[in-house]
């Protein structure tokens, strides 16, 4: 797909997405109105929301959904109890069969979970005959993936995640297999490494983040509160990006497999975010949920003008440019930088001369008659922390020269 | 201080304005939308800034206004987009029309090339006229492959945006900015040119006429003493000052008539070329100003003298020049009609001012022309159907020189000559079937 000239298009597991944005497994994609919609807006595909055999029981409790707010800002993360899609699989494959149908340049594809070996190989199965164009695995439901250990993550198990990545494949013919993982783990490249040694052809990085969203300090419930008792929640959203990043990153450094990534975008620049620590494909829900189908317009016209500025020509071009970039702590360059303060875009709040002392080195003076903050070059060390924290952006680091002494 | 005529509200930083936009609740039945006369997508373009995607949100905003900085400065907002704001509940209205500045200033400096890819065909059409509604039609023709010609009498392109409205409002620089966004659209002008046949130009191989001439005629108060030397017209002070400000030559003490934007843009204008004491005549009540607010406020504070309610009765004279300016206060006899045969004049309220020039700036009227030959007018008005067409085929209308019910805005002729653009490409398409 072009827009304004700019092809959009990425190849993904062998797949021919129309852009690289795609729906996560998750409400949006529960219902065939909504992927209908959804396509009509532009997105390139879709990952039903998990199906599961016939006979499976989803007992899901109400309210579901909670909030993390921060200082006024609603939904900077979302926590959700939900469990997999109330439909099993005989539902799904119809609707995979209608989708493809009528839209047959969209991916469609199918999350699943099961229970036991047969249950997993019969949905690969069930799909691939129903026409679906991509599998994903759902191991890493916060609610547990009702394996062998109830209440536990089958991708926190290494041996569990390879052997079971080695019955989805068994079982699937033609149709690309890719395995959904948790960020929760001890080392996520132990994880990606399973994953590859199933013989699975991508990795989703990453679900949600199990997390107890808050708790009601009057009734003494946590969120969402359920007649007065709460459970654990995944948490998506803005909130939980930088885990998501840095899950992605490490994959995508030690293990030679594609990516698809979600877990905290929301626009264009975190996609591209995505894209440059090693994600082809990015997948959308928190936002789509908060804000509708029809981002999709920010997401496409917003990478096409990325772009187009910074000359790439192909999305594929993007993927893992950050990934050099990113190193360990000791390979980073040791060298003076301090606070140097604009006092044209200052307007004198103090918010870094309180950080500075309270928070840092004392650097920050406030003793001039005019109150505009001056940096003590002496004692200020460039730990960037007054930098984050000035509303106008008027601080910025400078490299620091240092006088020598005849 | 020092009155100048560089535009005194600074635009909005980016980190301003993704706050600003992130303050917005994004409704769904946006009545932001519903306010703008242009048809702006307003929520749409907010969540482009919300989401840092400035060059979409600038092109959602020209998608409907080709206009965009102009109408992000002199948009009165208050009364249109902003009024119906659903943040009002919450704490104040999204500034919007600061919004839109914003991001046309933004993409208008940015290095990328705005224009997009147009397919052209050779149909060629005429627009009589360069203010908001002829430039408006001009680049929704364009934009749809047509050969548009702009016919403009004066020397530089935008009408009322270069030569009436003053620059400490409007900089001239914005003004050209969007006119050169137009012009690379392809579209052609012929400056300096009067027209006054539509035949000839029909008959010169342009299928389609648009007339976007606005209202040229200056109106007076029609009270003794206008033929003193002082007495000047709004419109035409303005122009002066448009042209060359240190060239107007204006006393010390200036008197205003009228209450509208013209007469708010003289009194401000009048300050910034010498006068030191500038009073405003007016026949509404502070309520009743047919000003914005954000006219009125500037008014204000820089000083000027609101005289509300109050009916011009002569220009004092003294050697032939002005003087001063008698008038008397009023109530209405109707209320909600401000017009001067409505007025009570009320005994023994008289105003007597001291000035050496009065500036008249109490409406414009259309300006008879040879253009309108054959096509229906009402009080020198065009007439035109619900497509903009004038009662003669082909030739089409919009702006101040159609008899409307909508306010006289920017924003509303930009409105109308799209509306006009897309009704002379649906009638040019049809046209040719025929053939």
């Amino acid at each position: 797909m072009k827009y304004h000239g700019i092809e959009l298009g990425v190849d993904f597991c062998g797949l021919k997405f129309q852009n690289p944005f795609i729906l996560a497994a998750a409400p949006p994609t529960d219902d065939l109105d909504m992927v209908r919609s959804a396509f009509e807006a532009g997105w390139a595909g879709a990952v039903l929301k998990t199906t599961s055999v016939e006979g499976t029981i989803v007992d899901l409790v109400y309210p579901m959904i909670s909030s993390l707010d921060f200082e006024g800002k609603k939904l900077v993360g979302l926590g959700n109890i939900d469990l997999i899609s109330e439909h099993h699989i005989d539902e799904i494959e119809k609707r995979v069969g209608i989708l493809k149908s009528e839209f047959p340049s969209k991916i469609v594809g199918a999350s699943i979970m099961g229970t036991k070996k047969e249950d997993w190989q019969c949905l690969v199965q069930r799909l691939e005959k129903a026409g679906v164009d991509l599998i994903e695995c759902s191991f890493s439901c916060p609610q547990g993936s009702m394996g062998e250990e109830p209440g536990a993550m089958l991708a926190q198990s290494i041996p569990a995640t390879e052997m079971v990545t080695g019955w989805v494949k068994e079982a699937a013919r033609r149709v690309p297999v890719i395995i959904k993982v948790t960020p929760q783990v001890t080392n996520i490249v132990d994880v990606a490494g399973a994953v590859k040694r199933g013989g699975a052809d991508g990795i989703c990085a990453s679900n949600t983040i199990p997390s107890l969203m808050g708790i009601d300090i009057h009734s003494l419930t946590p969120h969402p509160d359920v007649r007065g008792k709460s459970s654990y929640s995944g948490m998506s959203g803005a909130a939980i990006k930088p885990i998501t990043l840095r899950t992605i990153a490490e994959i995508s450094k030690a293990i030679d497999i594609p990516i698809t990534g979600t877990g905290g975008p929301t626009t264009w620049k975190d996609a591209v975010e995505f894209l440059l620590v090693g994600a082809t494909t990015v997948q959308f829900a928190t936002a789509v949920m908060r804000y509708g189908y029809d981002i999709i317009e920010d997401l496409t016209s917003g990478l096409a003008f990325y772009m187009e500025e910074k000359g790439f020509k192909s999305v594929v071009d993007i993927i893992g440019k950050s990934l050099p970039n990113i190193v360990t702590h000791g390979e980073l360059e040791r060298k003076t930088v301090i606070s140097k303060i604009d006092e044209q875009l200052c307007i004198k709040c103090d918010a870094c001369y309180i950080t500075c002392r309270d928070g840092g080195h004392q650097a920050i003076k406030l003793e001039r008659e005019d109150r505009l903050p001056e940096v003590d070059e002496e004692k200020c060390t460039g730990c960037g922390l007054c930098v984050t924290i000035c509303p106008v952006d008027a601080i910025t680091l400078k490299e620091k020269i240092v006088k020598c002494k005849m | 201080m020092k009155l100048s005529f560089k535009e005194t509200k600074p635009v909005m930083t980016q980190t301003q304005a993704v706050l600003e936009a992130s303050r917005c609740l994004l409704c769904e039945d946006a009545p932001c939308n519903k306010g703008c006369p242009a048809g702006i997508d307003v929520k749409k373009f907010i969540r482009a800034i919300k989401f840092e995607n400035f060059r979409h949100s600038m092109d959602l905003i020209k998608e409907n206004n080709i206009l965009p900085g102009v109408c992000g400065i002199v948009c009165p907002r208050e009364v249109l987009c902003e009024k119906e704001c659903s943040n009002t509940e919450l704490s104040t209205p999204i500034k919007i029309g600061d919004l839109q500045r914003f991001v046309a200033e933004k993409e208008y400096t940015a290095k990328h090339k705005l224009s997009p890819t147009i397919k052209k065909n050779k149909t060629k059409v005429v627009v009589i006229g360069s203010g908001p509604a002829g430039l408006s039609c001009a680049a929704e023709l364009a934009t749809r492959g047509f050969e548009v010609t702009i016919f403009e009498r004066r020397e530089r392109l935008g009408g009322v945006l270069t030569y009436g409205i003053p620059a400490y409002r409007l900089p001239k620089r914005v003004v050209k900015q969007e006119i050169n966004y137009i012009k690379k659209l392809g579209v052609k002008a012929r400056k300096g040119t009067v027209v006054d046949s539509l035949d000839d130009v029909l008959n010169s191989g342009f299928r389609a006429v648009f007339i976007g001439v606005g209202l040229g005629k200056p109106m007076f108060c029609g009270i003794p003493g206008e033929k003193l030397k002082g007495v000047v017209e709004g419109v035409k002070f303005l122009e002066e000052v448009n042209e060359n400000p240190k060239k107007v030559v204006i006393g010390e003490r200036v008197i205003v008539i009228g209450g509208g934007s013209v007469a708010m843009d003289c009194a401000c204008s009048a300050l910034r070329v010498g006068a030191r004491h500038v009073d405003l005549v007016c026949l509404e009540a502070p309520n009743e100003l047919p000003a914005f607010r954000e006219e009125i406020e500037r008014a204000q504070n820089e000083g000027i003298n609101i005289h509300t309610r109050f009916m011009p009765l002569r220009i004092i004279g003294k050697d032939g020049k002005v003087a001063g300016l008698k008038a008397i206060k009023i109530d209405w006899k109707i209320p909600g009609r401000f017009l001067p045969d409505n007025a009570v004049k009320i005994k023994g309220s008289n105003l007597t001012l001291v000035g050496d020039a009065v500036i008249e700036a109490i409406g414009q009227a259309p300006e008879p022309s040879l253009l309108f030959k054959g096509l229906k007018t009402r009080r020198g008005y065009l007439v035109v159907n619900k497509d903009m067409m004038t009662s003669k085929k082909g030739v089409f209308a919009g702006g101040d020189i159609i008899i409307s019910k909508e306010g006289r805005t920017v924003v509303q002729s930009v409105a109308e000559g799209k509306k006009a653009g897309e009704a002379i490409a649906a009638y040019l398409k049809n046209s040719s079937k025929f053939k």
